[in-house]
């Protein structure tokens, strides 16, 4: 249990629905959860490459009496021992740094703008740019707590697909899950391009053992192929691994996805590393 | 000679871009692009104090500088979502702990939120702003440039030389302030791209400026009876620029305690300086139009109205700086010392007529460089500062010695200067190649040794032995078999004498020789802090456990050795 997944906790009843996600992965993973309960609305997580200020929306200030008990109570009811973290270090007197080395963080679809973005079809910018810069995977969660039974990996071939993939043999080597695959088929490729990535990436015995099922769509819309996907799957999927330019030109599948899957997503960014080797 | 060159290119001179390389042309970048930062402020500064100057016949002028400083916080702390803080300290905290990293806004929140404290008469200074603002800058073309942490560093250092330079056109002034206060290191690496980006900062002010110094050269012959008199001077801005530290941090809890929005304490803060500067229109605003009356001896105040000013300056800029306003104490700190000087020098000669005292301009300007060096205890910076900026460098000796003193005297009673004491007070103060900078960047996860081998209770010494034989390591960790929480150690050192003792190896179970008071270690623990522990308890290693299990142990030779290799990193002269 030395992997530790953080949450900032929001004391309402759709920050206690995003917490029990926490809960739910770490008691899955085996992992610790760290809470931070924030005294401020904004805070620094220095990355290696980047600083990301994120300002959180004020209802993560709401009722501070109460926000430790209701989280513990959350946490123990899952026979889960919660640490809290307090900030130590402040870049300015209401600026305090949070670190970030954690094995996993989770975080709502946005979590500096107003709740009622929380839908679908919606990653605020703090999320997406902790994506970016951070080496640990981002778990964001459906709007409300739902359980997952199975792991699907959306794998086109790219670096940060290979990425997911180790992601999703992580998971499934610590929850005992399935991982399934999910490719839709482009430019001409076939099965074997994907796999002989796969191959080259040191991931072919994982594939053996824990890989059962391979969606592989050579047709059909990208949109509609994802009705195949089980409600109940924990998503993962790598982001960001194409230029901005080609995003806006061709669309980026992790937008389509997010926008489209009510599904608990797991996003590895292009620094994500696979500590759990 | 050309045509054998022709034939044979590789014969040609190459030139490498190698990393020296690619910081000189970044310094060169980021020194015009936070030159231009401060020459933008600059002359935002001089359309704002126009536009002001002519409100100021109204009976509510005194207003003004309030409504500036709660538009100013607004600014800051609403639409650019900053947090409070004079901007040098944070360049500091961000170089000392994160190797330069600093947010794109902070290249421009500063700029403008000072703009509209100082340009409505609050009295505070543009250069901490600019500094902020040209270090921010050289931080983002790092980052786009995808350079390293050391790099990044010096061009932060590059961002904040161009603009002290350029808002001083004073280039020398610039490299120095960077390595004195900034950076806190003089190596070669970042001497020579900071020192490029200085000049290059420079220039961006003699372009559009021309080639002006801020205050109007004058020549004084200097004496003996001068360079003793700066000693008295440094005592007299020794006081002061404690004074002064000590008025802008009360005034920080004192506004603490008001239960006002941040605007709202900073529209309070500053109608007092209004109505302050009702009494003495020179303490709002920068005040170089004070200073620059007294170097060249036409301030027509009175000794009484110099000393009296000198209380209303450091009045006003706790007013600005203490309740919220935007800005930074370069300025202000140049005023006090002025007239510090001035009174130093009236209060000398009605004393002792008869000592030959070269002129009360020359005193002004020494006295700027005690109040510099007092609270920035930065004697080379204030020193390169006053004599750029005033164009005379006949005064150095004395400006050595006033410098020395005030630094010595101030250090005695404010052991860390202004823009450090708060860094320091919370032990954020890492410099690179000192105990503490070395452990802030080794990082518990790069120490933990996860090789020792875990026992269980019930285990009789007979198996344990057989753990013992596998294993390379003295700790071994005892954990609950089923739930796998940790209980305790067993220290191969402590039981060796059982070990050897075969009468035993069926009669004592792990249980009866564990040591189950460890002290442990947790994430988060702070290196320094673990070793502390270490060498009181007279511990060579700790164990490191998360939510009751057992993670790895840390050992103070695998600590010393990582801690060792750092400190090679952080002291080579390699960027």
């Amino acid at each position: 249990m030395d992997t530790q997944l953080f949450h900032i906790f929001r004391n309402t009843p759709t920050g206690r629905e995003t917490f029990l996600q926490s809960v739910y992965f770490c008691t899955m993973m085996g992992v610790s959860p760290v809470v931070y309960v924030p005294q401020h609305t904004k805070f620094l997580m220095y990355f290696e490459k980047d600083v990301v200020q994120v300002d959180l929306d004020g209802s993560y200030l709401s009722s501070p009496e109460t926000a430790e008990k209701h989280a513990r109570d959350l946490a123990e009811a899952e026979d889960l021992q919660l640490g809290f973290f307090k900030p130590k270090n402040f870049t300015a007197s209401t600026l305090p740094d949070i670190p970030v080395d954690f094995d996993f963080m989770c975080c709502p679809r946005s979590i500096s703008d107003l709740t009622s973005k929380i839908g679908l079809g919606y990653i605020g910018s703090r999320v997406r740019r902790i994506i970016q810069a951070a080496h640990f995977p981002v778990l964001i969660t459906s709007p409300s707590f739902r359980k997952w039974s199975s792991v699907t990996v959306f794998f086109g071939g790219s670096k940060n697909a290979v990425n997911a993939l180790r992601l999703g043999i992580r998971i499934a080597r610590k929850t005992g899950m399935r991982v399934r695959l999910f490719t839709q088929v482009d430019g001409g490729k076939t099965r074997d391009d994907y796999e002989k990535v796969i191959l080259e990436s040191g991931l072919g015995d994982d594939m053996e053992r824990y890989v059962d099922d391979w969606l592989l769509f050579f047709g059909g819309k990208f949109e509609e192929n994802l009705y195949e996907v089980p409600h109940d799957s924990l998503i993962l999927m790598g982001a960001y691994g194409h230029g901005v330019i080609r995003d806006i030109l061709f669309g980026s599948k992790m937008e389509t996805i997010q926008s489209v899957m009510p599904n608990n997503l797991m996003v590895a960014g292009p620094h994500y590393l696979d500590r759990g080797v | 000679m050309l045509k054998r060159l022709c034939k044979r290119p590789s014969a040609l001179p190459r030139i490498q871009l190698d990393d020296r390389l690619i910081l000189m042309l970044a310094g060169v970048m980021v020194g015009i692009a936070s030159g231009l930062a401060a020459l933008v402020l600059n002359r935002s500064l001089e359309a704002m104090l126009e536009f002001v100057h002519s409100l100021r016949g109204h009976s509510w002028a005194f207003m003004l500088p309030g409504a500036g400083a709660a538009a100013s916080a607004i600014f800051l702390d609403y639409i650019m979502k900053e947090g409070a803080g004079h901007g040098v300290p944070e360049v500091i905290y961000s170089v000392s702990r994160y190797g330069g990293l600093l947010r794109l806004r902070s290249s421009i929140s500063r700029l403008i939120s000072s703009c509209l404290t100082i340009g409505s008469g609050g009295s505070a200074g543009p250069e901490a702003p600019v500094v902020m603002s040209g270090a921010a800058i050289g931080s983002n073309i790092a980052k786009l440039f995808k350079l390293n942490d050391r790099q990044r560093v010096t061009l932060v250092g590059c961002g904040a030389a161009g603009a002290i330079a350029s808002i001083f056109n004073a280039p020398i002034a610039g490299l120095v302030f960077v390595l004195e206060v900034v950076l806190g290191e003089w190596s070669t690496v970042n001497i020579v791209p900071v020192a490029i980006a200085a000049v290059a900062g420079t220039e961006v002010s003699r372009f559009f400026n021309g080639n002006q110094i801020a205050f109007s050269h004058v020549s004084f012959n200097i004496g003996v009876a001068d360079t003793v008199a700066a000693v008295g001077l440094g005592l007299a801005t020794a006081i002061f620029s404690i004074l002064l530290t000590r008025a802008l941090r009360s005034m920080h809890h004192v506004s603490a305690k008001v239960k006002f929005p941040v605007w709202g304490r900073a529209a309070i803060g500053g109608c007092l300086v209004g109505l302050l500067g009702l009494l003495f229109p020179d303490v709002q605003g920068e005040g170089y139009h004070a200073i620059r009356e007294m170097i060249v001896g036409d301030y027509s105040g009175a000794f009484q109205v110099a000393a009296i000013a000198i209380f209303a300056k450091i009045l006003a800029t706790s007013f600005t700086l203490g309740w919220g306003g935007s800005g930074g104490i370069f300025a202000p700190s140049l005023v006090v010392g002025s007239f510090t000087g001035l009174a130093f020098y009236r209060g000398v000669t009605f004393l002792w007529p008869s000592i030959p005292l070269v002129g009360e301009g020359c005193f002004a300007l020494l006295g700027m460089a005690g109040l510099i060096s007092g609270i920035l205890q930065a004697p080379l910076t204030a020193i390169f500062l006053i004599v750029q900026i005033t164009g005379g460098y006949e005064v150095i000796l004395p400006l050595i010695v006033v410098s020395v003193v005030s630094t010595t005297i101030s250090h005695y009673f404010e052991p860390a200067s202004f823009y450090m004491k708060d860094l320091v007070d919370r032990g954020q103060l890492l410099r690179p190649g000192t105990d503490a900078r070395v452990l802030n960047d080794l990082s518990l996860g790069e120490l933990i040794e996860k090789d020792c081998l875990a026992v269980t209770p019930h285990m009789t010494l007979r198996e344990f032995v057989m753990v013992v034989k596998r294993s390379a390591r003295n700790h071994f960790p005892v954990e609950d078999p089923e739930t796998r929480a940790f209980l305790g150690m067993v220290d191969l050192n402590k039981v060796r004498p059982y070990l050897f003792d075969t009468i035993m190896y069926d009669a004592v179970v792990v249980e009866q020789i564990m040591d189950r008071d460890v002290l442990s270690i947790a994430y988060g623990d702070e290196l320094s802090h673990i070793l502390n522990i270490m060498d009181a308890k007279g511990l060579f290693s700790m164990p490191l456990v998360v939510n009751r299990r057992f993670v790895g142990m840390i050992s103070k030779a695998t600590l010393l050795d990582k801690y060792r290799k750092e400190l090679m990193v952080q002291t080579t002269d390699n960027p």
